[in-house]
């Protein structure tokens, strides 16, 4: 049995029903293609350069996240997002702390043991477990600080795990205040998202309505990487050419957005896209890709996330001049497909 | 495997699940050399990887199909995309020791199966973060 099986699923709709935001949790990157334009709208602009920053933690040690100040400042309002950094979840313990409140580790079978909390067997495991995941919802009655579900996992996290990791924290807006203290306590730095912006020119570009979504998927990567599709059949290093029927467009832009960025500010950029898509133009669609982090625990509606192979996990959204769209969402075979 | 199934819903909203559709895919690796200042062209590299796959499958094995998509010269890093047979590729990449007699070694990066984006971004968000 193939085990990197990805599953790959296609949405269309054809009515002007409200496009609704997936809400991938953990987010690295976004990037937009924006046919036959050769430079943003303001608005469109301001949007993508305006996106939140987030900080890099070194070494936190992670009972920190269960500090009651923090928990009653940050976690308690859904204000505060952060994932292990430079962990890798096949092979260390991982830690994302969601806006509902729910912290999540992912551990190996040693670190599970000494951790001695509550858990379950990972989606990912081989014939015998090797991996556990342990979810809390931080925000629940009994892990209440000072409760004794509270108090078990702490000691646990300061006394016998002692885990510690470097970790991105971000925050919604007007939230910085709550986590300046848990800042005052380590060594961090604050970091921009990255925006890269290209303007490509005489582009090949297929139909997406005409053509299979993995080449059209295919494609919009290949454009994103910088990939040339000037190929014929015969020639020797590559064969890959643009799907049939395709149209040159002379300009295009591509904007990509690298950084640990939050659902809000995606919904902002998705509002912004929509509304650019409604005036009337020479192409008729746009298309954003949201890619999560590979490593991440969770991806998806809180779902645990794996890496097999490839780690996959991102959803591509084309947008049309008649409020249809389709939307491309591309997982990892144990993945949970949403609903 | 593929499994269609599809959904409607007052005929506005359609959903299809494909398993295990994709034919390709996609690798990012990059080529270590003894000697750094060795610098290899597209063709080079891509005929390199061929002798490799046909000392280990011979005849049949050089004739696998794959691509390179993209190669950077200075870096020695190429995008390859491969028609069904990863297992082939991969493990001939593994076991290409030397390159014109000097020691050489294939790191595979990243291996997606979905879209050659994915290969880029990759466990690199270091690299973001340092810029």
């Amino acid at each position: 049995r193939v085990r990197n099986a990805e599953r790959c699923a296609r949405f269309a709709t054809r009515s002007s029903t409200r496009v609704k935001h997936e809400g991938a949790v953990s987010t690295v990157q976004v990037s937009v293609l924006l046919p036959e334009c050769s430079s943003a709208p303001s608005h469109l602009d301001s949007v993508l350069n305006n996106f939140s920053s987030f900080y890099l933690i070194k070494k936190l040690p992670v009972y920190e996240l269960l500090d009651r100040h923090f928990l009653e400042t940050a976690v308690y309002h859904g204000a505060v997002f952060g994932l292990s950094y430079r962990t890798r979840i096949d092979e260390d313990n991982c830690v994302a702390l969601m806006p509902n409140g729910h912290l999540t580790l992912s551990l190996d079978k040693d670190s599970f043991e000494i951790l001695g909390f509550e858990g379950k067997p990972s989606r990912f495991k081989h014939r015998t477990a090797t991996r556990f995941v342990v979810s809390v919802d931080l925000t629940d009655s009994s892990m209440a600080p000072g409760r004794r579900s509270y108090l078990r996992l702490l000691t646990s996290l300061k006394s016998r795990l002692q885990l510690q990791t470097d970790f991105l924290l971000s925050h919604h807006p007007g939230g910085g205040a709550s986590i300046q203290p848990l800042l005052s306590r380590c060594d961090w730095s604050q970091h921009r998202p990255e925006v890269n912006c290209r303007v490509l020119t005489n582009l090949p570009c297929p139909a997406p309505l005409s053509c299979d979504p993995h080449s059209f998927l295919e494609w919009l990567g290949a454009v994103d990487a910088g990939i040339s599709c000037e190929n014929s059949s015969s020639s020797f290093l590559s064969s890959f050419v643009c799907p049939e029927p395709n149209t040159m467009h002379r300009h295009a832009l591509s904007v990509s957005v690298s950084g640990l960025l939050l659902p809000h500010d995606i919904h902002r950029l998705l509002q912004e896209l929509r509304r650019y898509v409604e005036q009337p133009r020479l192409a008729s669609w746009v298309s954003m890709t949201v890619r999560g982090f590979a490593d991440s625990p969770v991806s998806c509606s809180n779902h645990e996330h794996g890496f097999l192979r490839g780690g996959e996990n991102f959803y591509t959204l084309m947008m049309f001049h008649d409020h249809t769209y389709q939307l491309h969402l591309a997982m990892g075979a144990h993945d949970v497909c949403p609903p | 495997m593929k499994e269609v199934e599809e959904k409607e819903e007052a005929s506005v909203y359609q959903r299809v699940v494909l398993k295990n559709a994709s034919p390709y895919h996609y690798l990012k690796v990059r080529l270590v050399l003894e000697d750094d200042s060795t610098r290899l062209s597209a063709v080079e590299l891509k005929y390199f990887i061929i002798t490799g796959l046909k000392s280990l499958y011979g005849e049949v094995g050089a004739a696998l199909n794959f691509d390179v998509l993209k190669y950077d010269e200075d870096t020695l890093t190429a995008f390859l995309r491969v028609y069904s047979s990863l297992v082939k590729l991969w493990s001939s990449l593994t076991l290409l020791g030397s390159y014109q007699n000097q020691a050489c070694a294939f790191r595979v990066l990243q291996v997606s199966r979905l879209n050659p984006r994915s290969s880029l971004i990759i466990r690199i968000f270091s690299e973001v973060i340092h810029s």
